[in-house]
C-alpha cells in the first residue's frame, strides 16, 4: 500500500460518517476501511427473510461471533459463545453500518445528562462520571446533526426542553398515523405534554435524497428512498463525490500496529479474499461499534502499549452501556370501533411520533427525592407478519400450535386489533459488571480472539424502568386499551450498545480525552458511542453523529 | 424504536445439534409411499411427488388445513405452496446442510412410529392418529424440534415475499388482511443474493 492517507477511518456508521464526509469536503484525503459491504438504496426491499429472518446484513455467527457472559442464579458468571446460543449481538455489518437500519427516533441529550454525578449524586455500585464537556459544547454539532443528517420535527415547549440554537427543526414532522389523535387526547387529560418526536427521516426531499415513502416498514430495514439518515445516505455518498474519499468494503481491520513512540503507524486488515493488507495514514479514527471499538484496541498491543491501546490503566472495555428500560402494549379491538375508525386505526404508513419526557426527570420519595427518570416512546407493533404469526406458534400449554387452533389465532392476532406499544429508555448506569476483554478460546474466520461482553446490570435501572413504564400503562388505560402489559428487565438490548472507551480528564480513570483522542497516542481517535462515560436515557445515534461532527472539527484544525 | 433483545427466537443451535444427534441412530427406511393412500386432495401439486416429500407435504397439510371454522376458504399448506417454499429453503447456500438432513431423517423417524403403532406409513393415517402421533413425537426433544423447524418454514411459506416460493398468489397475505410494504424484493435480489451472501461488488474510487 503505497498511499499515506491524511486519515483512516476504521467503520463507516454514525460514528464515522461526519468525520469521514467533514475532513473529505476539507480537502484530506480519507481512506475508510469498512468490514462488510456496499449495499445501496436499489438493494433495499420490504423483504421480512433479508431484514429480519437470516442473516443478510450480520456475519454467520460461524464466522464472527461474541461470548457473552451473564450471571447465574447462583451468582456466577457464566460465558456462552454467541454461535451456541443463537444470541445475536451484530447490527448492520455493511458500509453505514446499523445506522441503515434504525427507526431514526432521534434526542438529545439534555444538559444535566453530561454532569449526572455533579446533579444526582453516587449511587452505590455503580461508576457515574461527569462528561468533560459540557452540552453547550455539543450543542451545535447537534443543530448541524439536524440539517446534514437530515431530522425531522417539531419543538414544544416542555419543562424539560433542552435549550436550542435553532429555533425549530430544518424538517417539519413527518406524517402521523390518526392514533397519534387518541395518544394526544389521553396526555390532556392526565396533564402529560404529548410530544412529536423527531425522526432522522426526511419529510421532503434534501440533498439529492428521496422523502418519505411512508412503507410502514422503516426500523430494522433499509430505506429504498434516502430518506432515512444513514450515514450511508446523509454522508458517505457526498464524502465519495468529493474525490477525496475512498471506501473499502469487506475489509476487515484486526490491529493498529503502533512505533517504539506509541504512534499509530499502520492500520492491518483482511480484505474481501482473506488477503492480510496494511493501510497507513497520519491520523487513525476508530468507529466500528462500540463493542468491536474496544475489542480492535485490544487487540492493539505495541511497545508502549503492552496491553491494548489505551489501555495502560486498564480502562479499556470497562464501563459497557446499554439502553435500561422495557417496553408494553395495550390492545384496541376493532371490534369495539365503528367501522370508520377501525379503518382509520388500520392506517399503515405514517408514524406514531409521540413520546413522553415528563419524568426525565422527576422527586419521587421512593427515589430519596431528585432522580433522574428517562423517556417513554409510543409506537405501533411492528407489522413484520412473520414475526407477528409466531407469537402465534405456542398455545397456552407452552405445546406447539398448529391446525385450527393456529389458524384461528393468527386470524385473531392479524384482524382483531391494532396494537400499540410503548418502549421505555433510561440509564443504564456503568458497572463493574459490565465490560469487554477477549476471549482468547474463541476465534473469529480470521483467527482473531473475539470479544468476551459481561453484560450485567444495575437494580436501580430496573427501578426506574418499571417506574416510567407504570407511567406509560396509564395513558394506555386512559386510551382504553385492553389486555394491557409490560415488561421491564436487564436484559441488554443489542442495538443500542455504548461505553467502553469512556472519555474524560484523568488518564487512570478514562481511555480518550475530552478530544476523543486516546490519552497517550497522539494520533489516534474514537468517534463511535465508545467515547460515552453515561449514555443518558435516549437512543443514542444523535449524540453519536454530533460527536463525531464535534471531533471532526478537532482534527481539521491539527491541520 | 424497536429495542432488539433477541434475533430468531427459538432456534437454539445447542439444542439443534443435540436434537441431530438423537437421530443419529439408524432409523430403518420406510417403503415408498404411494401417493393414491396421500389422505389429501390428489392435484397437480402433490402429483409425482415421493418420500421424503410426500410424507411432508402431508405433515404441512395436518399443521396448516385449509379451510376454518370461519372461513371455508381459508388457505391451507398446498394453497401457499408451502411444500415448494420448503424445497427452496433447504437449497438456499446459507441453509445448513445439517438442517436439512435433519428435517429429511425425520420423515424417516414418523413412518417408522406410524408403522410401530399403526402398521401404516404416516400419510396413509386418519386425521386423529395423525394428530396422536405428531403429539407423540412433541414429547421428545428431537420431535419437538422437527416440528418446530417444520412450524417455523409453514409460517415463513405463509407470510414471506412471495419470490421465494410460498405465500402463492399473496394468499396468505390475503386471507390475514396483511398490508405488505413497498418495494417488494426482486428475484435478483433476494435474501441470499445480498450482503452477507453476495459477492462483493467493488465501488473504490481512488
Amino acid at each position: 500500500m503505497s498511499k499515506d492517507y491524511d486519515v483512516c477511518v476504521i467503520g463507516s456508521g454514525a460514528g464515522a460518517g461526519p468525520v469521514i464526509s467533514e475532513l473529505a469536503k476539507a480537502g484530506k484525503s480519507v481512506l475508510v476501511l469498512e468490514k462488510g459491504p456496499w449495499l445501496s438504496e436499489e438493494d433495499f426491499f420490504k423483504d421480512e427473510m433479508a431484514c429480519c429472518r437470516r442473516s443478510t446484513y450480520t456475519p454467520n455467527l460461524e464466522d464472527e461471533q461474541h461470548v457473552i457472559e451473564e450471571q447465574s442464579n447462583n451468582g456466577n458468571w457464566v460465558s456462552e459463545a454467541t454461535s451456541e446460543s443463537g444470541w445475536d449481538f451484530w447490527n448492520g455489518n455493511v458500509v453505514g453500518g446499523a445506522s441503515n437500519f434504525m427507526s431514526g427516533y432521534f434526542y438529545r441529550l439534555k444538559p444535566a445528562d453530561f454532569r449526572l454525578r455533579s446533579e444526582f449524586g453516587d449511587i452505590k455500585g455503580a461508576n457515574i462520571a461527569d462528561w468533560p464537556i459540557s452540552y453547550e459544547d455539543m450543542e451545535p454539532y447537534y443543530a448541524k446533526a439536524e440539517t446534514e443528517i437530515g431530522i425531522s420535527g417539531q419543538v414544544v415547549a416542555h419543562k424539560h426542553q433542552e435549550p436550542r440554537s435553532t429555533k425549530n427543526f430544518p424538517f417539519p414532522p413527518t406524517s402521523e398515523h390518526p392514533i397519534v389523535k387518541n395518544i394526544d387526547k389521553a396526555c390532556d387529560a392526565l396533564n402529560l405534554t404529548s410530544l412529536p418526536t423527531p425522526r432522522a427521516v426526511l419529510s421532503r426531499p434534501h440533498n439529492g435524497r428521496n422523502s418519505c415513502e411512508y412503507s410502514g416498514y422503516c426500523g430494522s430495514y433499509g430505506c429504498h428512498s434516502g430518506a432515512k439518515g444513514s450515514s450511508r445516505a446523509a454522508l458517505l455518498d457526498n464524502a465519495v463525490a468529493t474525490g477525496n474519499c475512498e471506501v473499502r468494503d469487506n475489509s476487515k481491520v484486526y490491529k493498529l500496529k503502533t512505533n517504539a513512540q506509541g504512534k499509530v503507524v499502520e492500520a492491518l486488515y483482511f480484505d474481501v479474499n482473506g488477503k492480510p493488507q496494511t493501510a497507513t495514514a497520519k491520523q487513525f479514527v476508530v468507529a466500528c461499534h462500540a463493542i468491536e471499538t474496544s475489542r480492535l484496541l485490544l487487540s492493539s498491543t505495541g511497545p508502549k502499549h503492552p496491553n491494548g491501546l489505551g489501555n495502560n490503566y486498564q480502562q479499556l472495555g470497562k464501563n459497557l452501556l446499554f439502553s435500561a428500560g422495557g417496553s408494553g402494549t395495550g390492545e384496541f379491538h376493532y371490534s369495539k370501533m365503528d367501522q370508520l375508525t377501525a379503518s382509520a386505526m388500520k392506517t399503515r404508513g405514517p408514524f406514531v411520533n409521540r413520546g413522553l419526557q415528563d419524568w426525565y426527570f422527576f422527586d419521587d420519595k421512593a427515589f430519596g427525592g431528585k432522580a433522574k427518570g428517562g423517556v417513554i416512546d409510543f409506537l405501533l407493533r411492528h407489522p413484520n407478519p412473520i414475526s407477528k404469526a409466531s407469537s402465534a406458534k405456542y398455545n397456552d400449554d407452552d405445546n406447539l400450535n398448529w391446525g385450527q387452533p393456529l389458524k384461528h389465532d393468527l386470524k385473531t392476532v392479524f384482524t382483531g386489533s391494532q396494537d400499540l406499544r410503548f418502549e421505555v429508555f433510561n440509564d443504564w448506569l456503568p458497572t463493574d459488571n459490565c465490560f469487554v476483554s477477549l476471549d482468547n478460546n474463541v476465534k473469529d474466520k480470521w483467527g482473531s480472539a473475539v470479544a468476551k461482553v459481561r453484560v450485567g446490570y444495575h437494580e436501580h435501572d430496573l427501578k426506574v424502568g418499571a417506574f416510567l413504564a407504570d407511567k406509560a400503562e396509564t395513558v394506555l388505560q386512559q386510551m382504553g386499551a385492553d389486555n394491557i402489559r409490560s415488561s421491564v428487565s436487564g436484559s441488554p438490548p443489542v442495538n443500542l450498545v455504548a461505553g467502553g472507551c469512556r472519555f474524560g480528564d484523568n488518564i487512570k480513570t478514562s481511555v480518550l480525552d475530552a478530544d476523543c483522542k486516546v490519552h497517550d497516542v497522539d494520533n489516534l481517535y474514537v468517534t463511535d458511542g465508545s467515547f460515552m462515560p453515561t449514555g443518558g436515557s435516549v437512543p443514542y445515534t444523535w449524540t453519536i453523529y454530533a460527536n463525531s461532527f464535534r471531533v471532526a472539527d478537532i482534527i481539521k484544525k491539527r491541520g | 424504536m424497536n429495542k432488539q433483545y433477541s434475533k430468531l427466537p427459538g432456534i437454539n443451535r445447542r439444542q439443534f445439534i443435540q436434537a441431530i444427534a438423537a437421530f443419529s441412530a439408524s432409523w430403518p427406511i420406510a417403503g415408498i409411499a404411494n401417493i393414491e393412500s396421500l389422505g389429501i386432495s390428489h392435484t397437480e401439486t402433490y402429483k409425482n411427488l415421493s418420500d421424503p416429500w410426500l410424507t411432508i407435504a402431508s405433515v404441512q397439510e395436518h399443521l396448516f388445513p385449509a379451510g376454518d371454522s370461519t372461513d371455508a376458504a381459508s388457505p391451507g399448506a398446498e394453497d401457499i405452496a408451502a411444500l415448494r417454499f420448503l424445497q427452496n429453503m433447504l437449497e438456499a447456500p446459507d441453509t445448513e446442510s445439517e438442517e436439512k438432513t435433519f428435517i429429511l431423517n425425520g420423515v424417516n423417524w414418523l413412518n417408522d412410529l406410524s408403522l410401530k403403532n399403526h402398521q401404516k406409513k404416516f400419510i396413509q393415517l386418519n386425521t386423529a392418529n395423525k394428530e396422536n402421533i405428531l403429539r407423540q413425537i412433541e414429547t421428545s426433544n428431537a420431535g419437538y424440534r422437527w416440528l418446530s423447524l417444520m412450524m417455523g418454514y409453514l409460517i415463513e411459506a405463509l407470510l414471506s415475499d412471495p419470490v421465494y416460493g410460498g405465500n402463492k398468489d399473496q394468499q396468505g397475505w390475503k386471507w390475514l388482511e396483511h398490508i405488505p410494504g413497498f418495494p417488494t424484493p426482486t428475484i435478483d435480489k433476494v435474501y441470499f443474493k445480498l450482503g452477507a451472501h453476495a459477492s462483493p461488488r467493488r465501488r473504490i474510487k481512488a
